[in-house]
């Protein structure tokens, strides 16, 4: 390790490239932010620069004006948490179920789950079910209830179920717990780095979602986030006609989009620092698997 | 101890009946998630009959059937061919970049020195993750190949001496977009995966091989690479069990509804999407739908046996 104190050529050309990857990953969003407080008129006469010609927040005072936004961050987190705290609770308890050796018809199960992830019935019969069926058609639930199950994570969890040992749940269950109390109380509270991991990538999944609201929903006033950015066009038109801040006033469309595409990602990149590491450790734990 | 002893209490069989008076709580502890799994994976199935039928809104499920007529009409027409060719193309295009970027990420990461520097690195590139195909659609549509002289490609362009390019007029320039928006998505998620396996090698290999006065770029290629060789096939083979399955969501937030850009764009899933907004020819989307469901099926047992036949220890679950 010693020998190789001095900077090589290799070196130098590692980190040319990684710099480069990096400034390609980056760089949209910082552009874009820089857009989003850009004054819209310089920026028609000099395009998009990394160092506004002009400083301006009507972007942001219009986005904030408008009521839908808010409207949208409720039904966002709402779906967000709801769907997370369901999925993590069906999923964990199914996979305890299925990590007891005890219980019988536990790979049956298993394959009930499996069959899914290789042959699925496609777009179409499956919107058909969830709007003529289940009438899920402009309803919140349709925005949680169609991706709460993922086989995969029932799998992951199962297996880190099945490596807590046995000797602690049947001490439990001597000790007089139920079957949910020993789940609850003793094993869920040993897996809180699976359990924190699987509510992470849900989590993520919730939030970023738009496609169920594309299926599924018309009703403006349940609209997340996503979908918001999705239709922006849209919004840009609802804000002009409410009166946007005075009467002769255009909204600045491009400015205003940028604005809208930091106001939806904004929580996610604030909250990225603390919560890389638990993605990467989740990507391993899958990893080992695969 | 506790081994043995769950062993022994497997071996005893039980009627359903006995089964359930003494494990009820477990099978309970499942009930949600297979009612859900029911409702949303199992219970669109037999809607697949309508692939057979002249769908219509007042018989619903129960419309006239028409034998094989939906598999024709699509099977003759232009889309069979071009949404099956596309969605190969663009998911192969994944495919085959993606890890070899990845790979080369993560063999770049591995043999750096600085710590500090590679984790900024790998924070850097991990971002991209964690945004929706909204955020990346809007991104790339208006800033990125925006049509205007502004938009940061034609700025580019014009810098060196182009004409600004109307790039919503291009058919040939969105599927490269769509695969460099996607790369850009995944690959510093991907290339976790791959060090993840780089971590686990034998730290012994290296340290001979340096004794031996093998340089790095040596023993990259005669260490690090074949050690990532099994890895590397088992994903790519895996993978092709989802081959016929469309990145729906990326390409429509890129694409949307913009009919030019079909020709090399259109994928199966997005060809569906707009029939069922449309609302219109249920049948042959159906039809569609149960060449994509079928195929899909032979491939991912196909890709399964290849995986297995490579490596005996590989099973997806």
């Amino acid at each position: 390790m010693e020998l190789r104190k001095k900077i090589t050529l290799g070196d130098v050309l590692m980190h040319v490239a990684m710099i480069l990857a990096s400034v390609i990953c980056l760089y949209p969003f910082v552009l874009s932010f820089m857009v989003s407080i850009t004054d819209e008129k310089s920026l028609l006469v000099n395009g998009f620069k990394l160092i506004p010609a002009e400083f301006s927040t009507v972007a942001y005072e219009m986005v904030f004006q408008d009521g839908s936004i808010f409207r949208g961050y409720i039904v966002t987190i709402f779906i967000t948490l709801v769907g997370t705290v369901l999925s993590l609770l069906i999923s964990a308890m199914a996979a305890y179920a299925m990590a007891n050796p005890r219980v019988q018809y536990r790979n049956a199960f298993a394959m009930f789950l499996y069959i899914p992830t290789v042959f699925s019935a496609g777009l179409l019969p499956w919107y058909l079910v969830c709007t003529q069926i289940l009438h899920l058609g402009d309803t919140v639930w349709a925005l949680i209830l169609p991706s709460l199950i993922s086989p995969f994570n029932i799998f992951l969890m199962r297996n880190y179920f099945k490596s807590i040992p046995t000797s602690l749940i049947e001490a439990a269950e001597i000790d007089g717990c139920g079957v949910l109390k020993t789940a609850f109380v003793v094993v869920f509270p040993l897996s809180k780095p699976i359990i924190a991991t699987i509510s992470l990538f849900a989590g993520l999944g919730y939030w970023n979602n738009w496609a169920n609201a594309l299926y599924f929903i018309n009703d403006k006033d349940l609209y997340p986030l996503q979908y918001m950015l999705f239709r922006v066009e849209q919004l840009i038109q609802d804000v002009q006609k409410n009166g946007a801040l005075s009467a002769n006033m255009q909204v600045p469309t491009q400015t205003f989009q940028m604005a809208t595409l930091f106001v939806t990602i904004g929580p996610i990149l604030l909250l990225y620092p603390f919560v890389q590491k638990y993605f990467v450790k989740g990507i391993m734990v899958g990893a080992v698997k695969g | 101890m506790s081994k043995r002893k769950a062993k022994t209490e497997v071996k005893v069989k039980r009627t359903f009946a006995q089964e359930m008076k003494k494990n009820w709580p477990y099978y309970l502890m499942m009930l949600p998630a297979g009612i859900f799994l029911f409702l949303f994976a199992y219970l669109p199935m037999p809607g697949l009959i309508i692939a057979f039928q002249d769908y219509n809104f007042v018989d619903k499920f129960r419309s006239p059937f028409v034998g094989l007529k939906n598999f024709e009409f699509f099977f003759s027409s232009d889309y069979a061919w071009r949404t099956t060719v596309n969605t190969l193309v663009i998911n192969s295009a994944y495919l085959i970049l993606t890890t070899f970027f990845a790979v080369l990420v993560a063999i770049v990461l591995n043999e750096m020195k600085g710590k500090v520097s590679k984790k900024i690195y790998q924070n850097a590139i991990f971002i991209p993750y964690f945004i929706s195909s909204v955020v990346v659609g809007k991104l790339i549509t208006d800033m990125l190949f925006s049509d205007q002289a502004g938009g940061v490609v034609n700025q580019i362009i014009t810098l060196f001496g182009g004409d600004p390019v109307k790039w919503s007029t291009v058919p040939i320039a969105w599927p490269f977009i769509i695969v460099f928006a996607h790369l850009w998505q995944v690959v510093g998620y991907t290339s976790i995966v791959y060090l993840a396996s780089i971590a686990g090698f034998d730290k012994g290999l290296y340290e001979a091989a340096a004794l031996d006065g093998a340089t790095r770029f040596q023993r990259i290629i005669h260490i690090t690479v074949p050690l990532l060789m099994p890895s590397i096939i088992i994903m790519m083979l895996l993978s092709i069990g989802g081959m016929l399955r469309g990145d729906f969501a990326n390409i429509y937030a890129i694409i949307e509804d913009n009919g030019m850009l079909f020709k090399y764009t259109d994928v199966i899933d997005t060809y569906v999407f707009r029939s069922i907004k449309g609302a219109a020819e249920f049948g042959t989307t159906a039809a569609i739908g149960l060449y994509q469901s079928v195929v899909g099926f032979i491939l991912v047992v196909f890709s399964n046996w290849l995986a297995k036949k490579y490596d005996e220890d590989t099973a997806l679950f």
